[in-house]
């Protein structure tokens, strides 16, 4: 917490850069293009996409590379594991750690998108939709944690970014409606804890709703990355 | 009996097929400073990382004041101070912060734990710059840090794992100086690989190699034993290579070393030294003396001269 609230400007500069672009270049520069999603205007359609998508990518990035980091690199696990402190201690610890940034890069993301642009919300929808943030970031910072752990070469934690996280947020209809893809394939996304995140967030945003399925797999993703972190975590220690 | 502050008991641990660590045992009294010397890889940062609850073993038990690190590790770990080979100082925190965190996870409380810091920071000749990240320090001021951070819970057991590596010979010096003031107030158990600091500094000391202890008691103990050995130095004034040849060929020299002219030799008994000379004759011998054994001379005896990987 002392690092980050040192470095919180500069960070937060950096984190809302990229879907801000990202707000400014589909929401705008396609807005003439693009007809309105399932009744929502474009910008308005993508906003709450990315507002998580800063969120949960802050978690899992935070969580890896710091884990990675104090393994490997500053070999300051290996300092916290001979204080009286548990292995569980330092695995929440930084779990939470990931998903505190993940919530705050999140939120920095929204007021920047508040504050420049026409996009507006229903304050009362805000509860619902930080129960999504939080969830995300939850599940992806227990993710980082996983590939922190288990990861020795620092391409790799590049590499599974790009393969598998990367993918599996701009799958989950950030920037499209999930009714694009051919029925086939519709209820295997519909799995994915990434649409959950976001489609969930969506509507939650966007109109005021919690939809309970997507809650359960999000509960149930956060308890299964949070359980395999601790034992990955745990076992990779007693090495 | 008075409770010995560190105890192993037929510590075992096995990597595979290796063996690190071979049914080892040994008891450490209180307030000594007790050295663990050995080759690389002789399975001394094993036996470390078994006593401070890093690496579990693979069968026995060890005890810091009395608790196990197998059931009770947390208590160990409040016992415990560490210096680890490597300066693992959180680079993003200032000197005081990492010793401040440190405090924290022992959940020392601010009254108690900033004039120890204090204290510390002082000691260790760092108050001036304990707003500065270790990155801006030198490797000894790092390591004075490390050192710092460790003391900071008062522990009761200090283990050091070569603590001076790396280090120039002032700061060494200091360090060394520091680790002396300790002694009346704690154990501790330290590597090195410095044959002097051993002999100068640490009351007990053993020798391991392939994970088993060799010898153990003072370093004039174990000089003693040696001094049974006979070492010669034996310097020509010329033919350096032809007396190297028949020094080699006489079955009463035990092992040869060769310097330039000068060779160090072992021989079987003081009875070989009259034959020797005979052999060598008098014109070309510049020097002949018998060799007072150091801890080195015994380091090497047990373990060989090889190099290790």
């Amino acid at each position: 917490m002392l690092v980050m609230r040192r470095s919180i400007f500069s960070e937060l500069v950096a984190v809302t850069a990229y879907p801000l672009t990202l707000y400014l270049a589909f929401g705008f520069g396609l807005k003439g293009y693009i007809a309105d999603v399932e009744g929502i205007p474009y910008p308005l359609f993508i906003a709450p996409g990315l507002i998580s998508m800063t969120a949960v990518n802050a978690a899992f990035t935070e969580s890896a590379w710091s884990m990675w980091f104090h393994r490997r690199v500053q070999h300051t696990i290996e300092e916290y594991r001979v204080t009286p402190i548990t292995v569980y201690d330092i695995v929440v610890g930084k779990i939470f750690s990931g998903f505190c940034q993940g919530a705050i890069k999140g939120m920095a993301v929204a007021v920047v998108i508040f504050i420049l642009t026409p996009f507006r919300m229903d304050y009362a929808n805000l509860t619902a939709y930080l129960i999504y943030i939080a969830l995300g970031s939850m599940i992806f910072s227990c993710l980082g944690t996983i590939c922190g752990t288990t990861i020795d070469k620092p391409e790799n934690i590049g590499r599974v970014e790009s393969v598998i996280i990367v993918p599996l947020i701009f799958m989950a209809g950030i920037f499209f409606p999930l009714s694009s893809y051919p029925a086939a394939i519709q209820p295997l996304i519909g799995m994915l804890p990434t649409t959950a995140i976001f489609e969930g967030a969506r509507q939650a945003l966007l109109h005021g709703t919690l939809n309970w399925r997507f809650l359960v797999v999000l509960l149930a993703s956060a308890a299964v990355t949070f359980a395999v972190a601790a034992v990955t975590f745990t076992r990779k220690m007693s090495e | 009996m008075i409770e010995p502050a560190v105890s192993l008991q037929s510590v075992t641990k096995t990597y595979g097929s290796f063996t690190a660590v071979d049914d080892f045992s040994l008891q450490v009294e209180r307030g000594i400073i007790f050295a663990l010397l050995g080759p690389n890889g002789a399975g001394k940062t094993t036996l470390i990382k078994i006593l401070t609850t890093l690496m579990r073993p693979s069968s026995g038990d060890a005890f810091i004041e009395g608790h196990s690190v197998l059931t009770h590790g947390k208590q160990v770990r409040r016992l415990i101070g560490v210096v680890p080979q490597e300066n693992n100082l959180d680079r993003y925190l200032t000197a005081r912060e990492n010793l401040v965190f440190h405090a924290r996870m022992h959940g020392l409380s601010p009254q108690h734990y900033n004039p120890r810091i204090d204290r510390l920071l002082d000691l260790i000749g760092l108050a001036n710059r304990q707003s500065d990240f270790p990155d801006t320090f030198s490797g000894g001021m790092q390591r004075r840090l490390v050192v710092a951070r460790a003391l900071v819970h008062d522990p009761q057991v200090l283990f050091l794992d070569e603590p001076t590596t790396g280090l120039d010979p002032q700061s060494r010096r200091v360090l060394w100086d520091h680790i002396q003031t300790l002694r009346s107030r704690m154990t501790i158990f330290l590597t090195t690989h410095y044959m002097d600091e051993a002999d100068t500094f640490c009351d007990r000391i053993m020798i391991m190699d392939h994970g088993k202890a060799l010898v153990d008691g003072t370093a004039s103990a174990l000089k003693d034993a040696l001094s049974q050995a006979h070492i010669y130095e034996v310097e020509f004034r010329n033919h350096s290579d032809r007396y190297e040849e028949i020094l080699r060929s006489l079955p009463f020299v035990e092992s040869l070393e060769r310097s330039g002219n000068a060779f160090r030799l072992v021989l079987t008994g003081e009875e070989s030294l009259k034959p020797l000379m005979d052999s060598l004759g008098s014109s070309d011998v510049r020097k002949i003396c018998l060799q007072e054994p150091t801890l080195e001379d015994v380091f090497l005896e047990l373990t060989g001269r090889t190099i290790r990987e």
